[in-house]
């Protein structure tokens, strides 16, 4: 109330301003406005009416004269000239509607109404810059763009000075130690060489050692520190796992997956080909592709030129990151193109700049500096760009079938001869089995889903309140205003093309405050547990603030100063002091921060859904390091809601499992996986009793318990050597007189009802199900 | 900066951390509420949640013509039931018999007509972002009464958004039982049963793992998330011991089972699928007899859109005898009136015109209907009213899917409902952002 006071007063003023050049017939209906009508509304009506409203009642704007005019959802509410065509009239007579809903109001005040309605209804109030309230609003309550911090440009920080100067190896300790001393505090002990050692072979290719690796490491770090860690670092980089590990963070980000997801009808196709897209990222990582050059070939691969056809397949298959949209049902929703839109423009803002731009596709967004007017300009690029995400299981209803990108330099692969879908396709109103349509392309022709620009670019009218039946100005295609990437300006969209090259290599200009730090940020996260900046996709007003800014900029500009390797900046992150720190002060001597954002320790981690299953396959002997070839529905476009469980056992790493939406593979759901819907960089780690139920009774680890327990026999070993054996295999150390005597306890306390093999395996078992396995120190 | 715990002990009273301290101990937490202004009769909640827009005229909104000119209504025949004269549509034979019991409130109304938004706001109050779950919210507030099961499980459900505890702890997540399309008549709680081993054996096992989670913990004692996953082996473990006895339906009497038509249903007519209602509406009686706070089951689809008639008739006949059963046994056990039993979907549907010979309904999101039943909600009684035709656009009353300042209840009770099935959730922080690290720590 007290800020439509000062709405309103200041409104006033602005009239007084204005009245002087105005006849005197316009003065006089100024003032019956703003004396009897303007008021009211504000008074009885503003409270669910209006743009500030925390819910808008019947989509019906009362703050401005367009919202009146143009009504909410029972029609329009005002006919100048026309008091009894006006609906506005009836309800404050409650006379079929009832408003204000509370109580009438008195005859005076809908006397005033029916007056000023006869009268043509002056209004003085114009359209909110799109819908944005008042101005007044904007002014005051908006934070500015220019005061936002991740939209500064990225700075070189001084690195500190510090008083200990032998701790640090890199710069980056230095950033870390001047903010431990400034609180008084010394950094935590150097992590044992074993810890260590676990902790970068999970880090960094997402696997434990084996006791041999970590015997064979051990002693060389011991020896020399410094080269011991580097040669280990460097070797492990090298290694083909490391893309397979880093490259399911990033397909996080990209929210992978292979089939839509439930279209909220139950309909949930398949995308036969989306694996072609996982291999990419995996290629990309390995091969330490520049950064901003892998953003350019995924947002643009299409229009990038190539020196070989391999290159241009690769291209088409990176675009793929913009038609794994989870697309809502297209029957009965008109906004369905908009939708498609709305998530590849959160993939850009959410997944590479940390930004969310996606509020902004019906009101100028409340927090961060996205007027819906940017949202827009984002969005003409994408409407003028045509989306490929397959035939959609043939049901029209979900999706409309599209074109796909055909490979030419790529050889593709054929359904075996004996293969025969067994899924069948029932028509969705009659239930009976449909005739499953001929291929457009021959059978196993090597396709790719992702984008290609329509024939012809068109800018998009703004939507208002994200209705497409209303719109306002057209916007042309464009990109953030908040951000001005000046040094060296990009290329506005041309009217040929879309203009996701430009906006491709808008994001990727050096300059740019926002792509680098998200990435940084996000390497960070995936070492330390958390990043710099805690909300990894939110660098917003409502994102947290980074606890190191100087360091997140070091690290930013480092970044682009060495090409954007995802590499080089992992490695130097491992090499460094602060990373090595171990994850709990054993010291009583020593001062604890009470703030874990100080980085004094590290972070204990929980392994996620994949590194978990990777290393119970691993240690239990059973893991095929081979890349799994395709995707075990590579030639079904089918329904998965109808096919059951389609999911296979296999040998091969987590992310060669197929990633159907709602769907998941089993042996991997219950560890938090995200619903791969929409863009998470940061997975959660609950503590439900589903995970102990999974750990007691799933196949998985029932089987490779067994599995392991079998190897622990065939080694024919007595008991207590047998009993070492199985801990160094799962956990790469010996037990401890206590633990061996428990575990012989336990093998002799279950002799009356299990076979010495399911005791064996048991035992094995609760060791994969222990904190110690399922945790990284 | 506060730590979760901090956090949890120290807002609402520590109303959180003593949910969450009877969740992990088996107590229940319910002593602990600030006194309410109308005493509170539900304990426990069972969602019979009709995914797809079940069609409000021609089932629990009835819609005479009105005029000289037939207009869109009500196609079936309605008559009065019970003392009350509640009127109910003759594809709701057995249902009709609770028409006492029954709290009927026309006039919904939801933000949009989209099913997956809708659907989502149905069930956390957002139709756009992760939010905490109804199911979440009543396991949150008011603890568990048996240490042995969840205090929430969803039935035949869809995406995990469904039934996420968003940013509150994680052991309110659903458990769920039977995903996306799975077979209903086997589905169960993932990994419930499956080892080869005794419970004895697992005991011993169990033993073994949380003494080396022990020593582990000892060593590292500042870390809270050790100490829930030594607490959710437990649940875990204790699920073992009664959830499969739960879902093992062999000790209920052949009448029993034919009362619900627990494996009954006919083969899937158009949208409606085979869920085997009766077995979910069966499995609900004995997860809340054994002290689950939420239960919800799911039939579907009422999105009948080309073949409205018979679509409908297919679920209203896979539906009413097994909701009708779970009523009586909930009513004969003494259950009812501490157990709220609420009816309805996303939305509804506009009606058809008598006579016209079309077949052919949309989507309704401003006019439709839920029932509540039980839990001290008033019986017999119409609460709410569209206009004539059920036409959404001139929908005069409308109670919406939350709170809303339009509608104020006119008794506590209705209140007290809606509140439960509507309250706009007041996150702890900003609605946009999510809350990572969900554990019990």
């Amino acid at each position: 109330m007290i800020r439509s006071g000062i709405i309103f007063s200041w409104c006033l003023l602005l009239t007084a301003f204005a009245a002087s050049a105005e006849d005197a017939d316009i003065r006089q209906d100024r003032a019956f406005f703003e004396n009897r009508i303007r008021p009211v509304l504000v008074a009885h009506c503003y409270e669910c009416h209006s743009e500030a409203s925390a819910e808008v009642g019947g989509r019906l704007l009362l703050d401005s004269r367009s919202g009146m005019l143009s009504g909410g959802e029972a029609g329009p509410v005002l006919v100048p000239g026309k008091p009894d065509d006006s609906l506005i009239l009836l309800a404050l007579k409650h006379d079929g509607i009832e408003m204000p809903p509370d109580r009438r109001l008195s005859d005076a005040v809908v006397r005033d109404f029916e007056t000023w309605i006869g009268r043509g209804a002056f209004d003085p109030r114009t359209d909110p810059a799109p819908h944005a309230g008042d101005a007044a609003t904007s002014e005051t309550d908006k934070p500015d763009a220019a005061e936002l911090w991740s939209l500064q440009p990225v700075t070189v920080p001084e690195v500190p000075p510090v008083q200990d100067d032998q701790w640090a190896t890199d710069p980056i300790d230095r950033f870390v130690l001047a903010k431990l001393e400034a609180e008084s505090l010394r950094p935590g002990p150097d992590a044992e060489d074993a810890i260590l050692v676990r902790r970068l072979f999970f880090d960094l290719i997402g696997l434990p050692p084996t006791v041999d690796e970590l015997e064979a490491w051990s002693p060389r770090i011991q020896q020399n520190r410094t080269e011991g860690i580097t040669a280990l670092v460097d070797d492990l980089l090298s290694r083909p796992q490391f893309g397979e590990h880093w490259g399911r963070h990033w397909l996080d980000v990209a929210r992978y997956a292979e089939s839509n997801g439930n279209d909220g009808l139950g309909r949930n196709p398949t995308f036969p080909h989306a694996w072609r897209y996982r291999d990419y990222v995996i290629a990309a990582f390995n091969s330490d592709m520049a950064y901003d050059q892998f953003l350019r070939e995924q947002l643009a691969g299409d229009l990038l030129p190539a020196e070989t056809p391999q290159d241009r397949d690769r291209q088409l298959v990176a675009t793929g990151l913009l038609a794994m949209t989870a697309k809502p049902a297209k029957a009965m929703n008109n906004n369905f193109d908009m939708d498609v839109v709305a998530d590849q423009i959160d993939v850009v803002g959410r997944g590479v700049m940390g930004l969310s731009v996606a509020c902004a596709r019906c009101h100028d967004h409340k927090f961060d500096p996205v007027p819906t007017r940017d949202y827009y300009a984002l969005a003409g690029i994408f409407a003028s760009t045509e989306t490929m995400w397959g035939v959609a299981g043939h049901e029209g209803l979900t999706a409309p079938p599209t074109d796909l990108h055909v490979l030419k330099a790529t050889e593709g692969i054929k359904p075996p001869d004996n293969f025969v879908e067994t899924v069948v396709l029932t028509e969705s109103d009659t239930g009976k089995p449909k005739k499953i349509p001929k291929s457009r392309w021959p059978t196993g022709a090597a396709l790719a889903m992702g984008v290609r620009d329509k024939k012809e670019a068109t800018d998009l009218r703004i939507h208002v309140k994200g209705e497409p039946t209303k719109t306002g100005d057209p916007v042309p295609r464009g990109f953030l205003s908040a951000i001005a990437v000046t040094d060296a300006p990009v290329a506005a969209p041309d009217a040929t093309g879309s203009g996701r090259l430009q906006l491709a290599m808008w994001l990727t200009k050096a300059e740019h405050p926002l792509t680098a730090r998200v990435m940084v940020n996000r390497i960070w996260m995936h070492l330390f547990g958390e990043g710099l900046v805690r909300t990894p996709d939110d660098f917003g007003v409502y994102g947290d603030r980074p606890t190191h800014p100087e360091l997140l900029d070091h690290l930013a500009s480092r970044f682009v100063q060495n090409g954007w390797s995802v590499k080089s900046m992992i490695r130097a992150i491992a090499l460094s002091r602060t990373y090595q720190i171990s994850s709990c002060i054993t010291d009583p001597e020593q001062n604890v921060a009470a703030d874990s954002r100080l980085l004094q320790t590290h972070q204990r981690r929980r392994l996620d859904a994949e590194q978990f299953r990777d290393a119970v396959l691993a240690v239990c002997g059973d893991l095929d390091l081979q890349p799994a070839r395709g995707s075990i529905i590579q030639h079904r476009d089918i329904l998965v809601n109808l096919a059951g469980n389609l999911h296979q056992p296999s040998r091969h790493r987590s992310l060669y499992l197929c990633y159907l939406r709602n769907s998941p593979p089993p042996e991997l759901a219950a560890f938090d996986l995200p619903d791969f819907a929409a863009v998470q960089s940061q997975r959660t780690q609950s503590v439900i009793p589903a995970q102990a139920l999974f750990l007691f009774n799933s196949s998985l680890m029932q089987e490779q318990s067994k599995q392991l327990a079998e190897i622990i026999q065939a080694d024919q070993s007595d008991p207590r050597t047998a009993i070492r054996l199985v801990w160094r295999e799962v956990l790469q150390r010996n037990p401890t007189d206590q633990e061996a005597q428990q575990a012989a306890d336990f093998l002799n306390s279950t002799s009356d009802d299990r076979t010495e093999l399911e005791r064996w395996a048991g035992l094995c078992q609760a060791l994969l199900a222990s904190n110690e396995f399922r945790y990284i120190d | 900066m506060y730590s979760r715990r901090r956090l949890l002990q120290t807002t609402s009273c520590g109303f959180g951390y003593l949910a969450l301290q009877s969740l992990c101990s088996g107590e229940s937490g319910s002593g602990m509420h600030p006194v309410p202004a109308v005493t509170a009769r539900a304990k426990q909640v069972i969602f019979l949640c009709m995914s797809g827009g079940p069609a409000q005229m021609d089932t629990f909104d009835h819609k005479p013509q009105t005029g000289k000119k037939p207009h869109p209504g009500s196609v079936y025949r309605f008559r009065p039931h019970g003392d009350s004269g509640l009127m109910i549509s003759e594809l709701m034979p057995e249902t009709a018999r609770h028409a006492d019991r029954l709290c009927v409130i026309n006039g919904m109304h939801a933000d949009t007509g989209i099913h997956a938004q809708s659907f989502l706001q149905l069930h956390t109050g957002d139709r756009l972002r992760p939010r905490p779950s109804l199911g979440s919210w009543i396991s949150y507030g008011l603890g568990t009464e048996n240490r042995n099961l969840p205090g929430f499980i969803s039935l035949n459900t869809s995406k995990s958004s469904i039934y996420s505890s968003g940013f509150l702890p994680s052991i309110h997540t659903g458990t769920p039982i039977g995903v996306n399309g799975e077979n209903m008549s086997t589905a169960t709680i993932s990994n419930v049963t499956g080892g080869e081993a005794s419970l004895d054996f697992q005991r011993k096992q169990l033993d073994l793992i949380q003494s080396l989670n022990h020593r582990h913990l000892q060593a590292r004692p500042d870390d809270g998330r050790l100490e829930s996953v030594i607490q959710s082996m437990e649940l875990g473990f204790r699920m073992q011991s009664q959830a499969p006895g739960l879902l093992d339906l062999s000790n209920e009497t052949q009448a029993t089972l034919d009362r619900y038509q627990v494996g009954q249903q006919k083969p899937g007519v158009g949208t409606c699928k085979d869920t085997d209602f009766g077995r979910q509406c069966l499995l609900a009686r004995r997860f809340v007899e054994a002290g689950v706070r939420f239960v919800e089951v799911n039939h579907g689809s009422w999105d009948q859109h080309k073949n409205h008639r018979r679509d409908l008739e297919a679920n209203c006949d896979a539906t009413d005898a097994p909701i009708a059963a779970l009523l009586d046994d909930l009513h004969q056990r003494g259950l009812l009136d501490e157990t709220l039993v609420i009816w309805g979907g996303e939305f509804g549907r506009p009606g058809l015109v008598p006579g016209d010979g079309k077949d052919e309904t949309g989507h309704n999101s401003n006019g439709f209907t839920f029932w509540l039943c039980g839990g001290g909600t008033k019986g017999g009684y119409v609460h709410g009213r569209t206009s004539d035709t059920g036409d959404p656009r001139l929908c005069r009353r409308k109670v919406p899917l939350r709170s809303s300042r339009h509608d104020p209840a006119p008794d506590g009770t209705r209140r007290r409902t809606s509140d439960i099935l509507a309250r706009r959730q007041t996150p702890p922080t900003h609605p946009h952002r999510t809350r990572r690290r969900q554990s019990c720590s």
